[in-house]
């Protein structure tokens, strides 16, 4: 393996025939138009594989899903994985008008998560601010034929021209892929729903607003409780809202939640009804200088995502992402800097609203790798082993499949060398919000504004 | 018309007129979440409070008038004149070569307004600007205290810096409006607010299995009806819908 040391920084770049652990990312796929004016329906709004991997759902801003399912493994095609192909669309929430409020609820999918598979058919849940669903997205290949008293288009028959009678047989059919809505949870949220989390119990699951967690069960739709409350009784005083919470992948009386200060609370539903006292707060204080006007902006947290193991958590704020141990709360085991060059232009970043966007992270398989996006579709990701990080980009320049992706470097100052590009010249136009990892294979899913780009590890 | 002196601003001016931008900004965020479709986003207008709120206290106990405040707030690039904002990039050296975070800012900094550029997207390039650093540990303390209640006990400074220059008095209307709606603010929202928001409301604690469906009551009450003076209301008519919001 080659590598070429840049004098300017620490981090390198690594080129060459892929050795040991270093994995080389290739283009698979891209999803979703080509041209550049955006119909803001088609903004990605989230992306999730499913338990399997088999399956990947995107939600967006019109309130529709697409889930893609992944080729079954040719075996003559053993350099490459299966290719992802639509499987099923379908329009999940529509905009409403709460009349009483006179406010219109958007129909954007906020988050989607898919239940573990228990039988043929496949579960998800999905949520808008208001409302969530249960989807059930079940196969049809088989159809009945040969009725008595109806013609094979639907009509009946006149009972008094049936002379025989037949017993009705299956008869195979185009596959038919057919989504429907098995429960609807509404009227629960006063604020705008930012997280859903099925427990590992696989009967119960949280929905978080601003302001308030509630546990719902799966099969009951016409209540739930209120776990988690911070709202004031003055809503003055009001000083930070709830932006992210999940259950614990194994212990089903466990959940986190993190706030717009940058604190994570773990909390216990064993220790009391109403969970407003946390059973462990994560806090890292603040590095003093580094306060600005925007400190505050910058410390909340936009997503935080339990490790497949349990034991570790990360969170992502505006400017890093950081992995927190659960037996450690007053400070993170790593932190790893997304785009600290970013920092000295927090002022214009408010000013286009850049510094409210919410990024999110995601673990591969392993507990090894975390990625995260940036902006100009740049997206990021940091071994925990090696402590190397990658940043790639998602772009219809390197759409040839197996192309390895070429290593971006942004240059923070001074003199730009060949191949980096400059802070000035950044699109934050294009940012890379959501992004997935395959639970168990080297595929990511990686969402740009409105294009879904899959890339794959080169198998040799 | 450029004045000789726009060449050489002292520090406490650089300090004010970022932190008037920033209030100005804020506002104008405030004001723009109105029309929002889905309702008003609390998460980040809590976050454009707070920072208001550091920017606010910056500017107000900064010693000194600010020279002309900068061109119209982020709603309204049309409106600016074009030969000032020409006369802001003209005074500008060259960017130095590091622009870091922790560098303090005493000094003659130069600072780009991005006043006249981009001020609908993130199209191209965010110029490299400033945020004042290293400000007294008082004024630390002071702009990370999200409460107001002591604020509005210890800190009155004058809501309108006396504007003994012709320059500040050009712009009376906007500072003027800018520094009382910023005093109304500093005073709290109960100023305002007729009638307290609704209580806490949450499932009875013991046997904890209570339902807790929202009510449509709790919802309808929620982000507060305000009752407050006509007259008020009008004046403060973007503000009020911050608070309603809250």
């Amino acid at each position: 393996m080659f590598l070429k040391f840049s004098l300017r920084s620490n981090c390198f770049q690594f080129s060459g025939a892929g050795g040991g652990n270093d994995i080389q990312w290739c283009f698979s796929q891209v999803k979703g138009a080509v041209d550049d004016d955006v119909a803001e329906a088609d903004i990605i709004s989230t992306v999730e594989f499913n338990h399997s991997g088999e399956l990947l759902a995107t939600g967006d801003k019109g309130g529709r899903v697409v889930i893609f399912q992944q080729e079954q493994e040719n075996k003559t095609q053993s350099h490459s994985r299966g290719e992802y192909n639509v499987y099923s669309t379908f329009q999940s929430h529509e905009p409403e008008f709460d009349y009483l409020k006179s406010l219109e609820i958007e129909e954007k999918i906020n988050k989607i998560r898919w239940l573990p598979q228990k039988n043929a058919a496949q579960f998800l849940l999905s949520t808008n601010d208001k409302t969530i669903k249960l989807w059930k997205i079940s196969e049809r290949d088989k159809r009945p034929e040969g009725y008595n008293l109806k013609e094979e288009d639907g009509r009946y028959r006149d009972p008094t021209t049936v002379t025989t009678l037949r017993v009705p047989v299956f008869r195979p059919m185009d596959l038919m892929v057919e989504a429907s809505p098995r429960r609807i949870f509404a009227n629960a949220h006063t604020y705008h729903i930012n997280s859903i989390s099925i427990n590992s119990d696989y009967e119960t699951y949280l929905s978080a607003d601003d302001l308030r967690i509630n546990l719902w069960h799966l099969e009951i739709t016409d209540r739930s409780f209120n776990i988690v409350d911070i709202k004031p009784a003055n809503m003055e005083e009001l000083t930070e809202v709830i932006t992210a919470a999940e259950f614990h992948p194994n212990s089903c009386s466990t959940f986190v939640y993190s706030s717009s200060k940058g604190t994570i609370r773990l909390c216990d539903m064993r220790a009391s009804a109403l969970c407003d006292r946390h059973s462990k707060l994560f806090e890292e204080p603040e590095d003093p200088s580094n306060r600005s006007f925007f400190s505050e902006i910058i410390s909340s947290i936009s997503d935080v995502k339990f490790s497949h193991s349990g034991r570790y958590m990360m969170t992502r704020d505006y400017l890093s992402v950081k992995i927190w141990d659960l037996n450690m709360e007053n400070r993170p085991v790593e932190t790893y800097q997304v785009h600290e060059y970013l920092r000295s232009k927090l002022c214009s970043l408010y000013e286009n609203d850049c510094i409210f966007d919410k990024f999110e992270c995601c673990w591969n398989g392993s507990d090894s790798i975390v990625m995260t996006g940036s902006y100009n579709n740049f997206f990021r990701m940091f071994d925990r082993n090696t402590k190397r990080d990658i940043t790639l980009e998602a772009s219809r320049e390197n759409n040839k499949p197996r192309t390895v992706l070429k290593p971006r470097k942004v240059c923070a100052s001074g003199k730009r060398k060949k191949d980096e590009i400059s802070v000035d010249s950044l699109d934050f136009n294009k940012k890379i919000l959501h992004t997935a990892w395959h639970p168990k294979e080297n595929i990511i899913a990686v969402a740009t504004t409105n294009n879904l780009y899959i890339f794959q590890d080169k198998m040799n | 018309m450029v004045h000789a002196t726009w060449m050489i601003l002292p520090p406490a001016f650089t300090f004010k007129l970022e932190a008037h931008r920033i209030v100005s900004i804020s506002l104008g965020k405030i004001y723009s979440a109105r029309g929002q479709r889905g309702g008003l986003k609390l998460h980040k207008n809590l976050l454009v409070s707070l920072v208001l709120r550091s920017a606010r206290q910056v500017y107000l106990s900064e010693p000194g008038c600010p020279p002309e405040p900068p061109p119209a707030p982020a709603g309204h690039p049309e409106e600016e004149p074009p030969p000032r904002t020409a006369a802001w990039a003209a005074e500008e050296p060259p960017p130095p070569p590091q622009d870091e975070a922790g560098r303090d800012c005493q000094g003659p900094r130069p600072r780009r307004c991005c006043c006249g550029e981009n001020r609908g997207g993130c199209a191209g390039a965010p110029p490299p600007p400033h945020c004042p650093r290293k400000r007294s540990a008082g004024e630390r303390g002071q702009a990370g205290s999200p409460v107001k209640k002591p604020r509005r006990e210890e800190e009155e400074p004058p809501p309108l810096p006396p504007p003994p220059s012709p320059p500040c008095e050009q712009e009376d209307m906007e500072t003027g409006n800018v520094a009382s709606l910023i005093s109304i603010f500093g005073s709290s929202f109960s100023g305002l607010l007729s009638k307290e928001p609704k209580g806490r409301r949450r499932p009875p604690l013991d046997g904890g299995e209570a339902a807790a469906g929202t009510a449509p009551a709790e919802a309808a009450a929620e982000p507060g009806q305000i009752c407050c003076d006509e007259p008020v209301l009008r004046t403060l008519n973007p503000w009020s819908t911050a608070i309603v919001a809250f």
